[in-house]
């Protein structure tokens, strides 16, 4: 995309029905990953294939790994060993375009992390300009489109102390959307929100996963697991205990681990929702 | 009717805190009327208050002196925040050796008093290395030099105070290391720093006063050399200084309020 057209530029998706486009949905090979934190090894060795539009849920207790091996995809944390391959580019390679293979990788946070001294739509603008050098015009448009995909586009001009945290985490999804990435993270996108908004960020999850995105989601949500993920990823204490069809490995896990894990997310929730 | 025996036979806490307080009132009272009573006002007047010496030391008073001291800041200042700047990044940096650098400039100028600093620039320096600085770059040099080491710990102290989940969600969106400083955490840091830095400015406005130990010519009087030379006549008393010090206090008060204005404006955003 040139940054030099004069003409009112549109979004290469404006118009069309979901908030993705999904041609340029990609996928993530992990081999063999390995992370340690000085002497404590919090990732020992996991393989994890994720096809290109495909939704891979990452359930466990706390500590087991989950999002650092989320946070590995995309670099924030280096691993020790092992090969990652991403969107296309090798992860692992000392010399890989750490930026550009970041721009294809959206990310949401647990704690949403957007900037507080820009407006929703600027947050959303930012990278796009700096990063992909769109123009301000070109930006804005695309931001607007995605801000409208998760029903914010009224707010574009808010501050995000003036946003609730479920509004908040929103805006970050259509950050991380508006840089058209070919595959998205979700560190724990719902832990940090009071209950009666959290609906609203899983219902943009959802929406985007039918839209066909590739999404690995590090979530405590087994509805939402259940209901939306292809794939199911039970870690604990680093190794990858148990992966299937969504609904079998919450539904009837095979593995103990896995069985009382469910059994006490389950209880603690009462039931299952929606 | 119980509870009004009870007023009558003993105190309650508030009853008690309040005569307390009354009496602290008294005492203050007490103290100000006394030395106000032994304090000769005639002398006091005619030594630190005498109108006619007052009104001598204007114009230039404001058009030199306030103007050299605001002159002499403001160089140091630009000097010290750029060279503070550097220095918080690389006290921040990985490579450890930036940070042993910064570490070691920043405990010597910090720990070496303003005094020393202007005499090293004003005849040492220049004495060993054969050259001539001239007043304002000595003044820029010694001040900034030693305000950066300052300046330096309050931006690092700045820099980290800013989430480190903005840095990390800079960087996925595939900004560099400098592009998320730059547009990221650093405008972050400014909003955190700028009471402690408003600060540091009171300071340096005060320190610049060190320049009197040079040979000044009388148009680069700052406010205490030019206080100091105006007491040097002998029926002036000490007027010249009471002036030059509420000079001071012109510049330093309303950068107080200032300061205190960003503090309540940082202490809003960061409850939001």
């Amino acid at each position: 995309m040139t940054t030099s057209t004069s003409s009112p530029s549109q979004p290469a998706d404006a118009g069309r029905p979901g908030p993705v486009t999904t041609a340029s949905a990609q996928g993530c090979t992990i081999t063999d990953l390995h992370k340690s934190y000085g002497d404590v090894e919090v990732l020992k060795g996991i393989s994890l294939n994720v096809e290109p539009g495909e939704v891979v849920c990452l359930i466990g207790p706390s500590g087991s790994g989950k999002s650092t091996l989320l946070r590995c995809i995309n670099l924030l944390e280096e691993p020790n060993g092992g090969s990652i391959t991403v969107a296309g580019f090798d992860a692992t390679d000392p010399d890989v375009q750490i930026d550009a293979m970041r721009a294809q990788v959206g990310m949401v946070f647990q704690s949403f992390n957007l900037f507080p001294h820009m407006t929703a739509l600027e947050n959303c603008s930012i990278a796009q300009r700096r990063v992909r050098g769109r123009s301000k015009e070109e930006a804005d448009a695309v931001s607007r489109t995605n801000l409208e995909n998760v029903g914010l586009a009224h707010l574009a001009d808010r501050y995000p102390d003036q946003l609730s945290g479920g509004q908040q985490q929103r805006v970050a999804i259509a950050r991380a959307l508006a840089m058209e990435p070919s595959l998205m993270l979700f560190d724990e996108p719902t832990s940090a929100l009071d209950p009666e908004t959290v609906g609203d960020v899983l219902g943009v999850m959802r929406q985007l996963a039918e839209a066909g995105m590739t999404m690995v989601v590090v979530t405590h949500e087994m509805g939402f697991a259940r209901d939306v993920a292809d794939r199911v990823v039970f870690m604990d204490g680093g190794v990858l205990v148990e992966e299937g069809p969504a609904q079998e490995v919450i539904g009837n896990p095979q593995h103990e681990r896995t069985q009382s894990f469910l059994a006490r997310v389950l209880h603690a929730d009462g039931t299952l929702d929606g | 009717m119980s509870t009004a025996i009870r007023q009558r036979t003993s105190l309650s806490p508030r009853q008690r805190a309040k005569i307390n307080r009354n009496v602290q009132y008294a005492i203050l009272i007490a103290v100000v009327l006394i030395a106000g009573v032994l304090t000769d006002w005639g002398t006091v007047g005619e030594k630190f208050f005498n109108p006619a010496v007052i009104a001598d030391q204007f114009p230039e008073v404001v058009t030199t002196a306030l103007k050299n001291t605001i002159i002499y800041t403001a160089l140091g200042f630009v000097l010290g925040l750029a060279l503070g700047l550097l220095l918080a990044l690389m006290k921040i940096s990985p490579v450890a050796p930036y940070r042993w650098i910064a570490t070691l400039y920043i405990e010597f100028f910090r720990g070496v008093p303003a005094l020393l600093v202007f005499i090293a620039f004003g005849y040492a320096v220049p004495y060993a290395f054969g050259i001539r600085i001239d007043t304002y770059m000595t003044v820029m040099l010694a001040l900034g030099i030693v305000e950066s080491a300052y300046i330096a710990e309050t931006l690092r102290a700045g820099l980290q105070a800013v989430p480190k989940g903005q840095y990390e969600a800079a960087r996925s969106l595939g900004m560099s290391n400098s592009r998320a400083m730059i547009t990221i955490v650093i405008p972050q840091a400014v909003r955190i720093i700028l009471p402690p830095l408003t600060n540091e400015i009171i300071m340096m406005t005060k320190d610049s006063s060190l320049i009197y130990l040079l040979g000044l010519t009388a148009s680069q009087y700052e406010l205490a050399k030019f206080g100091r030379e105006a007491i040097s006549s002998p029926e002036a008393g000490l007027t010249p200084l009471v002036v030059a010090g509420a000079a001071y206090l012109v510049i330093t008060v309303p950068l107080g309020i200032l300061a205190r204005k960003f503090e309540s404006r940082t202490a809003k955003l960061s409850r939001e």
